[in-house]
C-alpha cells in the first residue's frame, strides 16, 4: 500500500517536464506559432511532426530560448520547465541552455578538434575537475553518440573534417556532454545513413531513461519507432497531440490523418 | 521522352557556342586587365628603383691622414677646431698632387666647400672617439659634394661647369687626378639609412634614420590605440548592440568617416591635440593620435566585415551548449574572424604609415629631424619627422641631391610596407591553421 503510494507519487512528480501555455511566436508580422498548449513529459521521447515551414523548429527553439538571438522574433505565453517559467525576467538564458541541450537541423561543429568540440560544454560549465575526468566525459559522450569507433584515433583532427553524418553525431555528443535534463533535437538524422540513424535512435531510447527528449522529424517511421508521444503541427497550430500509437493508427483530426497518409506535405 | 528534334552531343549547338564565346571574351578581358595592372606596376617599380637606388650609394673620396698627438693637441687648442683638421687634409691633397707630378695646388676652400663639405667635424669626432688611432695612418672615406659626385657619375659634364662657389672648372683637374689614382669611388651609404636630416646645403649627408624612428613611434601609438578601440567597438556593434536607429546612425557615420580626406583629420588634430590639449607640435605622439583617428574606421569596417562572415550557426552552436554571448564571441567567433581583423589592421597601419597630409598640419612636414630621440618618452613627445613627411620635405628642396634622397626614401618606405604585408600574411597563416 505504502509502496504503491510512493511510486505513484514519484510518477506524478516526474510527470510533466515542460509545459507550454498559450505560446505565440511572431517573426515580425509573421505569426509562426499560434496559441500552442502542450505538456511534455519527463523521461519520454516526444516527436514533433508536420509539413515544412509549419513551425516545428520555431517551437522547439522556444524551449531553450534560442529564439532570443533572432532580433525580429517575439515570444508570448508561458513555458514552464519543472514548474518554473523560463521566460521569467529572473531567468538567465545561459543557465537555461546548460539544462536544455540542443542539436540543430544542420550540423554545426565548432571549427576545432573533435575532442575540443565535445569538451567545450563541460569545460565552460566546470563539469570536470581534471583532464582525466574530461577525457572520460568526452569518451562517454562520443560512445553514446555512436561516433567513438570512428573518432577515437583522430580526436585531435578538426571536427569540420568529418562527413556530414559524423558531424551530426559529433553535435549530438557535444549536446549530451553537458548532461542536460532536456534534449531538443531538430531533425538529427536528416543527414545520416540508415545504420547511423539506427544508432542515434538507439541512443535516443537510452537517453529517455534519464531525460526528456524532444525530436523533430520528417520521417513518420522514425517518429513511430522512437517516440511515445507525438505532436502534429500545421501552419503554426498544434493540431493534435497524444500517444504516438494513437496518432498513427487512429488520429482524431482529419488534417493529421491526411498528413500521415501523405496527402498534405 | 522529349518532343524536340534529336540533337547530337558531338555537335555544339548555337546557344552553347554563344555562351562559350562570351566566356572566352570575358577571360580575355580579365587577362588584359591584369596585364595592364602588371605593366603599371613594373613601370612604377623600375622608375622608383632607378631614381631611388643612387640614394643608397654615395661618392666617397678616400683621403689618408696621419694625425700625430701634437697635431691633435694643436687643433684642439684652436678656436676653430674643425678648420685645423681640414688644413691637415689640404696638405695631404697637395702632397698627393705633387707625387702625381701635377703642378696644381689646392686651398682650404676647395677641400671644405667644393670637394668634401663639412669634413673637419667628421675627422675630429673620429679622433675623439678613437684616441688610440692618433699617430697611426688612417684612411677617411669622406662623402664628396653633390657636384663632384655627379661629375664622377657622368651626370655633370666638364663643358657645363661654370666657375661658382660650389665648383671651379680647374677643380676638375684635381678630381681627374684623384679618379685616375682610384681615390674617388662609389660606396654603399649607410648614413642614408642610419643618419639624420641635414641642412639644405648638404644633401649628401642626409639620412632617413631619424624619421624612420619617428614613424615607428607613431605606428606604436596607432597600434596601441586603434587596434583595441577598433576591435572592441566592432565586437560591440556587431555582436551586442541592439539594432536600432542610433546604431544605424553610428554605422553610417563610421562608413562616412572612412571616406573623409586625411587632411581633415590633420586639421582636427591641430585644433584638438595641439591648440586645445597643448600637446607638443611635430611630436610622433600627436601624429599617432591623428593617424589613429584616421585608421579607426578602416579597422572597424574590416573587423565588422570579418565578424559578419563567421557563420551564425557557430554562434548558435556555442549558445546551444550554454555558452554566454561573450564566451561565444571570444571562444569561437573572434578566432575565426582573426585573420580578417589582422589583415584589416595591417592595411590600416600601412595606410597610416604612408600618410603625409595630416602630418603637414601638425608640423611634422618641414621639421628638420637632425637628432635621434634620447629615449622612449622623448621618442613620443619630442619633435621628429616621419618617413612620408621626410620624403615630402626632401622633394620640396631645390638641390637635386635631395630629390634623389626623396626617391631613396620612397624605397625605404616601400620596404617597410612590404614587410608589414609579409607580417600580415604570416599571421594569417598562423591563425588559419587553427581552422
Ligand atoms: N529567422 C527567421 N526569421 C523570419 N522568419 C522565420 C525565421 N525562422 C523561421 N521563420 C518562419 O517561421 C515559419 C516556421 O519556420 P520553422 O523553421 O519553424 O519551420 P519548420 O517546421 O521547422 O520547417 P522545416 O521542417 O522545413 O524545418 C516559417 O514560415 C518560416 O518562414
Ligand atoms: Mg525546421
Amino acid at each position: 500500500m505504502k509502496d504503491l503510494n510512493l511510486t505513484e507519487k514519484s510518477h506524478l512528480m516526474s510527470d510533466t517536464k515542460i509545459s507550454a501555455k498559450g505560446v505565440q511566436v511572431y517573426y515580425g508580422d509573421n505569426h509562426a506559432i499560434k496559441d500552442v498548449n502542450v505538456d511534455i513529459e519527463d523521461k519520454t521521447v516526444t516527436a514533433f511532426i508536420g509539413p515544412s515551414g509549419c513551425g516545428k523548429s520555431t517551437f522547439l527553439r522556444t524551449i531553450n530560448r534560442m529564439n532570443d538571438t533572432i532580433d525580429i522574433c517575439r515570444v508570448e505565453g508561458d513555458i514552464l520547465i519543472d514548474g518554473e517559467d523560463i521566460y521569467d525576467p529572473a531567468v538567465d538564458p545561459v543557465q537555461l541552455r546548460a539544462k536544455v541541450g540542443m542539436v540543430f537541423q544542420k550540423p554545426n561543429p565548432f571549427p576545432k578538434s573533435i575532442y575540443d568540440n565535445v569538451a567545450y560544454g563541460p569545460k565552460i560549465h566546470g563539469l570536470a575537475r581534471n583532464k582525466a575526468e574530461l577525457d572520460e566525459i568526452v569518451e562517454k559522450s562520443l560512445r553514446k553518440a555512436a561516433l567513438w569507433n570512428e573518432a577515437k584515433d583522430r580526436l585531435q583532427a578538426p571536427g569540420t573534417g568529418l562527413s556530414g553524418g559524423q558531424q551530426q553525431r559529433l553535435c549530438i555528443a557535444r549536446a549530451i556532454a553537458t548532461s542536460p535534463e532536456v534534449l531538443l533535437m531538430d531533425e538529427p538524422c536528416s543527414a545520416l545513413d540508415p545504420i547511423a540513424t539506427a544508432q542515434v535512435e538507439e541512443l535516443i531510447d537510452e537517453l529517455r531513461q534519464s531525460f526528456s527528449v524532444v525530436i523533430v522529424t520528417h520521417s513518420m517511421q522514425q517518429a513511430a519507432r522512437v517516440s511515445q508521444k507525438t505532436a502534429f503541427f500545421h501552419l503554426g497550430n498544434l493540431v493534435e497531440f497524444g500517444e504516438t500509437d494513437k496518432i498513427f493508427t487512429n488520429p482524431e483530426d482529419p488534417r493529421t490523418e491526411s498528413y500521415i497518409s501523405g496527402r498534405i506535405g | 521522352m522529349t518532343a524536340s528534334p534529336k540533337s547530337s552531343l558531338l555537335t555544339v549547338d548555337a546557344r552553347t557556342k554563344k555562351r562559350n564565346a562570351a566566356e572566352k571574351r570575358f577571360k580575355a578581358y580579365g587577362i588584359v586587365a591584369i596585364a595592364i595592372g602588371l605593366m603599371f606596376l613594373v613601370v612604377l617599380l623600375t622608375s622608383i628603383l632607378r631614381s631611388g637606388l643612387p640614394a643608397f650609394t654615395n661618392t666617397v673620396v678616400a683621403l689618408e691622414a696621419t694625425v700625430t698627438q701634437e697635431d691633435y693637441d694643436a687643433a684642439e687648442g684652436q678656436l676653430l677646431k674643425t678648420a685645423a683638421y681640414e688644413a691637415l687634409l689640404v696638405a695631404k691633397v697637395n702632397e698627393f698632387l705633387t707625387a702625381q707630378g701635377s703642378t696644381i695646388e689646392v686651398d682650404e676652400d676647395f677641400i671644405t666647400d667644393r670637394l668634401v663639405p663639412k669634413t673637419g667635424a667628421t675627422i675630429r669626432e673620429f679622433y675623439k672617439a678613437n684616441p688610440d688611432q692618433i699617430g697611426q695612418p688612417v684612411t677617411f672615406n669622406l662623402p664628396a659634394s653633390t657636384r663632384i659626385s655627379r661629375y664622377f657619375e657622368g651626370d655633370l659634364l666638364r663643358e657645363d661647369v661654370t666657375d661658382s662657389r660650389f665648383l671651379m672648372v680647374e677643380d676638375l683637374d684635381v678630381v681627374d687626378e684623384m679618379i685616375a689614382a682610384g681615390l674617388i669611388t662609389t660606396a654603399f651609404d649607410w648614413n642614408f639609412i642610419t643618419g639624420t636630416d641635414t641642412a639644405v646645403d648638404n644633401p649628401g649627408g642626409a639620412g632617413i634614420g631619424a624619421s624612420v624612428i619617428g614613424s615607428f613611434f607613431m605606428m606604436i601609438v596607432v597600434l596601441l590605440l586603434a587596434l583595441p578601440i577598433g576591435v572592441a567597438a566592432s565586437i560591440y556593434l556587431e555582436e551586442f548592440a541592439p539594432k536600432n536607429r542610433l546604431t544605424d546612425l553610428i554605422e553610417v557615420n563610421i562608413s562616412n568617416l572612412a571616406a573623409v580626406p586625411s587632411i581633415v583629420f590633420g586639421i582636427l588634430g591641430l585644433a584638438v591635440f595641439i591648440q586645445f590639449a597643448h600637446l607638443p607640435q611635430s611630436a610622433p605622439l600627436v601624429g599617432g593620435l591623428v593617424l589613429t583617428l584616421m585608421t579607426l574606421p578602416t579597422i572597424i569596417i574590416s573587423t565588422r566585415a570579418s565578424l559578419k562572415s563567421v557563420p551564425p550557426s557557430i554562434r548558435d552552436a556555442a549558445l546551444g551548449v550554454g555558452a554566454s554571448k561573450m564566451q561565444a564571441v571570444f571562444h569561437h567567433v573572434l578566432p575565426l574572424a582573426m585573420p580578417g581583423i589582422l589583415t584589416g589592421t595591417i592595411i590600416g597601419l600601412a595606410q597610416a604609415l604612408g600618410e603625409t597630409a595630416p602630418l603637414l598640419l601638425i608640423g611634422m612636414v618641414g621639421y628638420v629631424a637632425r637628432e635621434y630621440p634620447d629615449g622612449i618618452i622623448s621618442g613620443f613627445v619630442d619633435s621628429n619627422s616621419a618617413m612620408p613627411a621626410q620624403i615630402y620635405t626632401w622633394a620640396a628642396r631645390a638641390d637635386t641631391g635631395f630629390y634623389e634622397k626623396a626617391w631613396g626614401g620612397i624605397i625605404v618606405l616601400l620596404v617597410f610596407l612590404l614587410t608589414m604585408n609579409l607580417i600580415a600574411i604570416l599571421l594569417r597563416r598562423r591563425f588559419e591553421r587553427r581552422w
